[in-house]
Order: C-alpha cells, then structure tokens, then sequence
C-alpha cells in the first residue's frame, strides 16, 4: 500500500508564460532550480506530502502552460483545484498586470471556494525590478489574497508560499466542517437515515 | 493601453486584455477559443498523455482511499440499530438517571450515550466555546469523512472505489483522448453518487432484500386479532410470510456468506456482534417467531392446535425441506416461550418491532440430531448427526465446534448439573458429528413436557464462543422408532449462558482494554484486573504481574509489564501501555498476554495467557477487530486465561 496520508489537495499554478511557474514547483517539490528556460507543453504537476497540525496532506500541484495555445488543457484544469497560486514576475510589468485577467479567468473556470495566493516570483532581481513590492499587497489586498514575493533561484519564500496555501485550505475545510453546517448535498445514507426515523416516530405514536 | 494590446495581440505567450475578454465574451466563445491555435503536434500530445497517465494513477488511490473513509462510516452505520428511544443508538445503552447520559446528535437528532458521541469543540479546538455541540459517532465521522475526501469542497463525495472492487478496478483506465481530460480533470463532483462498480450495485440490492424482509416479518405480527378470532388462514399466511422473509434473509446470508475473507469479516462480525449485543439477539429469535408467540400466548386451545401441527409438518419432513423444518423448528421456540413470562414477552414484542427496521440475518446454521428412547433402560440417546452453515469464527472462515447437551424440565432448569459435550471437529463449518451421547434416568412421563437443548460452541484454548443453540421438544419421541429432526440454531439465551459457566477456566480470568490511539498512532493496552487466578505460593496465595508482548516483535523492544501485587488471586492494575504501530501493522500482529507470579530466589510461576490478534478466534478477534475499527475508544473484554504458555 501506498504512503497514506489525511487530506489530498489539489493545487493549481497559474500565470503569465515565462514568470517561472515550473521553477517554483521544481524547487518546492525536488528542491533544486534549473536556468535553461524549458516551456511547460500543457500541463504538469508534482506531488509533494507536507504535514499541518500532525496530519499528513498531499499536494498534487498541477503547472500550467502559460502560453496562449495551450488555454483549453489548462482551464480544464482549474475546477478541481483547491489553492490556485497567482504567479507573476517582478521584472516584467506586464505579467503582473496580466494578473486581473487570471483572476478573472479563475472566476470564469474555477471553484468558488478555491483559495487564492499571489506570488511576485524572481525577488532576487533586485536591480531588475519593475513592480514594486507595494504595489503587489495593493493588488492582494484588492483582490482579498495573501501575497508574498518569491524566488525559486535564491529559494525564497517558496516553501512558505506552500504551507500557508495548504494550512489556509485545512483552515477552511476545518471551519467548513466543524460549524453548525452538517454536510449536505446528495448524501444518499443521510436521507434514508432520517426516513427511517420518521418511520420509527411514527410506529411509536401509533403503540 | 489598448493600443499598446491590440500591438501586442501577436505576441501568443501574454494573457489578452481587458478589452479583447470583453469582446470574447460577447462571442460566447471565451478566452481562449479565439486564436485559431495551431494543432497539438504528436509529441506534445504524447507529453500530455503521459502527464495524465500519471495523474490517472493518482486518481485511482486517490478512490480507493475515499472508498477505504465512505467504508469505515458504513461500518459504523452497519453498528448502529434502532433500539428505542431510550437506548443508545449506537451501542444500545439504556439511558438511566446517573450513567449513560442521553445527547442529542446536532446533525441527525438521534439520542445517544455519551461514549458515542463526541463534542466537536474539543475535537475541533474551537476556541469561542458558547455551547457543546455533540454529535454522535455516525455523524462526526461523516464530516470527517467529508473533510479528509474533499467532499466539503466538491459538494459531494468525489468518485470512489470501495476496496473490495479496488481490485477488479486495478486495471488502468482507457487511453485517455484531450476530448475526455476535462472530465478527468475535475469534473469529480458531478459523478459522486451513481459511481456504478459492481458492489456498490450489490450493496443497494441487499438493502432492498431487508427492506422487503423487514416488511414481510411485520406482516404477521399485526393481524394478531384475527387469528385471535380462529382464523387459520391468518396463521397460515403469516407462517408462510416469516417462512419467506427468512428465505429471503437466508440469500442475502450466502451472498456475504461465502466470498472472500473480507466477507467473511462480514458474517463473523454479524454472529460476533450478535453475542455482543444480547438485546438484538432475543429480538431476533422473536422476530421469527413472533405470530406463533402472539398466538399461543392469546389463545390457550390454538396452541395445542399448532403443535400438533407443527408435529405433524415436522414428521412429515424431516429434512427435505427447509422452509417446512424451518417453520417446526420455531414451533418449537414457540411452544416453548409460552411458559416463559407475560413481561418478557412484551419487552420482546418492542424488540421484534424495532427489529423490523434492521432486520439482519439471524440464521446461525443448522443442526440435525437423531434422537431415539429406550423405554427399558429409560434412556435417551441422542445422535449429533452434523451442523451446517455455522458462523464463521476466525480469520480464515472457519470454526472449531462441538455441541453440549442437557435436558430442560418443564422448571425451566436443567436437569443434569454435568452438560454433556460431543469432541470438536476441527476447522470447518459443516461438522460431521456422528457422535451419540445419552441421558440416563430420563422417565417416559418426562418426555412428554421436556425440552432437548443443544448448545454449538467453538472451542478455543482461550474461551469458547457460542455458536448456536436449539431446542428440540421431546413429546414426540417414541420408544419405537428413531426421530430425525434439522433445527435451524438460534442465539443465545439464559441456558447457553448456563452451559457455558459449567465449563471450567482454573486459570482464571484477565479484564483487558484495547484502544487505538490515532494521535500517537499506538496501540493502548489497559490491563485492568485479573480474577480467579491460580494460587502458586505457599501461603495460597500468588504475586502476579502481567507481561505484554506485541509480536512479531523482531528488536525485541515491544514488551511491558505491570507491577506486581502481592498476595492476591484478584489483582487490580488498571495500568496503560503504549505499543507504537500502525492500524495496517495490527492487522498482521498479536498481542500476547501472560500471567505471572513473582517469586523472589527462583524463576517466576507461569499463570496463565491469552492472545488477542487478527489470527485468534471469535471474541478475542472480535475485541481485536473492534479495535482497529473504531480507533480512539476503549474496548473492554472478560477473556479466559490458558494453562498453556505461548512462549513454549
């Protein structure tokens, strides 16, 4: 049998070509970086096992294709994803303006309750910084999502940028769960539960 | 800026603006759809695939793990049964002034005890604590089972695999064509319901086969004022109804029945669960018998009429059909319950109506006995021929049995203090006995108002569970000829207990508590007290401690003991040992327990032992299998102790 683990969460990277998405993962999931520039075909994604609070949560992290041609694979692929990191890069102006557009895109496609996180990538730039650090909080605090600055070369932030996306999915499946809001839907068990009470009240109304 | 887009519409690789989304909107085409984008070539294509080849294999864990969460809340519903409203509805407690203290689960507003419930503040750590919020067991394992699948999220339990289709399902999903990923991708939430694998199909089939069983059994109870009134066809009918229902229960029996050793959990677990919960038990012996119950008890003259009906079915049958043998069989219990009180036949009638609801399979096998009369040495022989369909008792689907005898006055006592006992027949569940056992000093006055009891057990070195028992009436012995009767076994009454007590355990017996604790993924062994045990010392009296010892224990390093007491036959302990493993380990592993007396100068006396795991038998396994099962609570169990040592 396979490592078991507690929750499984599905997370999604998305965000300009060229930010460096696949960096991000790479160095979170193998913990190591790699300059040559290789274009992501589609869609990839790594598993990484982290623990929270004493529970074993697997990430399967799904890397998108930033490049146009490749839009129909990816959007597919926003449903399913519990935490969607929105990637940009410090030193390209356009791709953090790019980011309303993706924010948008993940309204269009995904969950409602999927949990959102704002990366600036590439911070070690320094010299070559275009946006500055401010104006990414504004764009989070806008939008009513975390924001941290990355970077997958210097390995910045990465691993935080991770955890506090999983712990804020557990905190919320948590709250979710623990409130007064008993699980709904098409729980068929729960149904036939509550008919055989109703039956058993009534055959003791009639004793 | 729009100008600067429309300039840079050629560059592919930056997300469209503002402006272009809009005017894509209005297409109705979204974002993406607009660029006539040029064809996958072959090897992405190829890289796709592979990719999702990957993800496949996560996905069918992924299954099975949900299957494994959706199994183990099914487990516990399977536990749960409707009592009335004054027990527990999961462990049948009856509420009283002081202990089992009554809760109201939040979700599903069911009474329970307090040990079934659990008050999600502090499962939860919430911190604003306004009011205790309790749900019972069934309920917060439904959230939790919601929480840890994802259900939360996708508004509804994703696609799983129950893990006995797991293998069927091995096989690796159809190519998957870049038509088909979306479904892949995400698309969880709308098939979570009508995941069609082959058991969960025949799950809802054996639902329905209670469903009709359930209602076919309450047919017969209710026209009890017809049959009042003489009317046989009203008892015909009803016999008839009981005799289906419990053809029907006795299928979906052999569906579970006979499969593999997970299905044998099942019917172990049923027997098991049987002897465990006692109140079920009556309930259901009464649920079969309940029109002849009613009847014999409202109408003194309709009585004789249907024993010398049943006699006369019975004689006519003897073994050729089981629907007919069935219907004697409880003639007899009928018959016989008539001289057991009014009250008890009413708290048994409220069983039998709540049995209705969760009818389970009661059929404890079958059992045919020759029993011949020898008028001049008054004696009764009684051939044990053999035993058919017998619980299944260990983890291979098999059982040890042998059978105990005595005879019932018309007192309700027994009549010989020494229980007669047939030798096992070992490891099979259709025991050929052949063996004659006979009672000598019975009068033939005697015969006509006695009973014959049989009692089925299954022996083991560390206590013997009960498999069955059957009454047979002895009225219609004659001197003449030799009687074969099949009786259906039925469950465990006041004289069972009787038989059982008159086994003798010189070893005494050890009080032990399991308990799997998920936070610090152990096993917790509470060893709580010991009585009866031997005396090894001089003064009759002994020094015992207990030693514990997970196995296979390969570093030697799972090992405990208790302190010693001195000077006692009944030590209590009431000491806790953590025994680091996982739930998958236990499976696999046994815990051995042995009684010790500490002498001082010389080598410790060996007292006693027992051994709980997966490859012990009936209770031991049961409290084993409970264990692993519902992890984070107590399970308390009485086990006899062996002379025999392990260790040799």
């Amino acid at each position: 049998m396979a490592k078991t683990y507690d929750y499984l969460f599905k997370l999604l990277l998305i965000g300009d070509s060229g930010v460096g998405k696949t960096c991000i993962l790479f160095r979170f999931s193998e913990d190591a970086f790699n300059t040559t520039f290789i274009s992501t075909i589609g869609i990839d994604f790594k598993i990484r096992t982290i623990e929270l609070d004493n529970k074993k949560i697997k990430l399967q992290i799904w890397d998108t294709a930033g490049q146009e041609r490749f839009r129909t694979i990816t959007t597919a692929y926003y449903r399913g994803a519990m935490g969607i990191m929105l990637v940009y890069d410090i030193t390209q102006e356009k791709s953090f303006e790019n980011i309303k557009n993706w924010i948008r895109n993940i309204e269009e496609n995904a969950s409602a309750d999927v949990e959102k996180m704002l990366l600036g990538n590439k911070c070690e730039l320094h010299d070559k910084r275009q946006v500055s650090k401010e104006r990414g909080e504004q764009l989070a605090i806008e939008y009513g999502i975390k924001f941290m600055e990355t970077s997958a070369k210097a390995s910045i932030n990465v691993e935080e940028a991770f955890l506090t996306l999983a712990s804020d999915i557990k905190a919320k499946t948590e709250k979710r769960m623990e409130a007064n809001n008993p699980p709904k839907g098409g729980h068929q068990l729960k149904t036939l539960d509550s008919r055989t009470k109703d039956s058993w009240l009534s055959r003791c109304s009639l004793l | 800026m729009d100008f600067q887009n429309r300039n840079n519409t050629a560059n592919k690789f930056v997300c469209p603006s503002d402006r272009q989304l809009a005017l894509r909107a209005k297409l109705r085409a979204g974002w993406s759809s607009s660029k006539t984008s040029e064809p996958l070539r072959p090897e992405e294509q190829e890289a796709i695939i592979s990719v999702i080849r990957r993800n496949e294999e996560i996905e069918i864990a992924e299954r099975q793990r949900v299957g494994r969460l959706v199994e183990r809340v099914e487990k516990i519903k399977q536990h749960a049964v409707e009592r009335g409203p004054n027990c527990c509805r999961l462990c049948g407690d009856t509420f009283g002034l002081l202990r089992p203290h009554r809760i109201i689960c939040e979700d599903c507003r069911q009474s329970v005890c307090t040990k079934c419930s659990v008050d999600i503040n502090i499962r939860y750590h919430t911190s604003e604590r306004t009011r205790e919020i309790w749900l019972c067991r069934i309920c917060s394992e439904t959230r939790e089972m919601w929480k840890k699948s994802g259900a939360w999220f996708f508004k509804g339990l994703p696609r799983y695999d129950t893990p006995r289709s797991a293998s069927a399902n091995a096989t690796p999903a159809p190519t998957p064509t870049p038509g088909g990923m979306a479904s892949m991708a995400g698309d969880t939430r709308s098939e979570h319901s009508c995941h069609g694998t082959p058991t969960r199909t025949a799950r809802v089939k054996k639902l329905t086969i209670r469903v009709n069983d359930s209602s076919s059994s309450s047919g017969p109870s209710e026209p009890e004022d017809e049959v009042d009134g003489g009317g046989g066809s009203g008892r015909v009918g009803g016999a008839k109804g009981s005799a289906v229902g419990r053809l029907q229960r006795e299928d979906s029996f052999r569906l579970r029945a006979y499969g593999s050793i997970r299905s044998f959990i099942d019917g172990g677990e049923r027997k098991l669960s049987n002897s465990f919960f006692f109140g079920r038990q009556q309930s259901h012996r009464l649920s079969e018998c309940t029109d002849y119950d009613s009847v014999s008890l409202s109408n003194g003259s309709a009585v004789a009429q249907i024993r010398r009906e049943s006699s006369s079915l019975r004689r006519g049958s003897v073994s050729s059909s089981w629907s007919i043998s069935e219907s004697s069989g409880s003639g007899n219990s009928g018959t016989h319950s008539q001289s057991q009180s009014q009250v008890q036949s009413q708290s048994q009638s409220q069983y039998a109506q709540s049995q209705q609801q969760h009818c389970r399979d009661p059929l404890l096998g079958w059992l045919e006995i020759a029993i011949s009369y020898r008028e001049s040495f008054h004696s009764l022989d009684c051939t044990m021929v053999r035993a058919r369909d017998l619980p299944a008792m260990d983890a291979s689907g098999l059982t040890d049995p042998y059978c105990k005898l005595n005879i019932i006055t018309p007192e309700a006592l027994t009549k010989y203090t020494r229980w007669q006992r047939t030798r096992t027949v070992h490891k099979t569940r259709n025991p050929e006995f052949n063996e004659t056992l006979q009672f000598v000093g019975v009068e033939p006055e005697e015969l006509g108002n006695s009973l014959l009891y049989v009692a089925l057990f299954d022996d083991d070195k560390y206590g013997h569970d009960f498999l069955g028992a059957a009454k047979v009436c002895l009225s219609t012995v004659h001197s003449t000829s030799q009687y074969r009767i099949s009786v259906p076994l039925g469950v465990e009454d006041q004289y069972s207990n009787a038989a059982e007590i008159a086994q003798e355990w010189p070893n005494g017996k050890i009080l032990i508590s399991l308990c799997y604790n998920t936070k610090r993924r152990a096993l917790v062994v509470n060893v709580k007290q010991c009585i009866n045990l031997m005396a090894m010392d001089n003064n009759g009296s002994s020094d015992p401690f207990v030693k514990l010892q997970l196995k296979p224990d390969a570093h030697k390093n799972k090992k405990h003991k208790t302190s010693v007491k001195w000077r006692t036959l009944n030590p209590i302990y009431n000491e806790e040992f953590y025994f680091e493993a996982s739930p998958h380990d236990l499976n696999k592993e046994m815990l051995i327990v042995t009684v010790w007396d500490k002498d001082l100068g010389k080598s410790n006396d060996f007292l006693g032992s027992v051994q709980l795991g997966a490859q012990s038998k009936g209770e031991r396994l049961q409290q084993w299998h409970d264990c692993i099962r519902l992890p984070d609570h107590f399970h308390e169990k009485w086990h006899c102790l062996a002379p025999d040592n392990p260790a040799h």
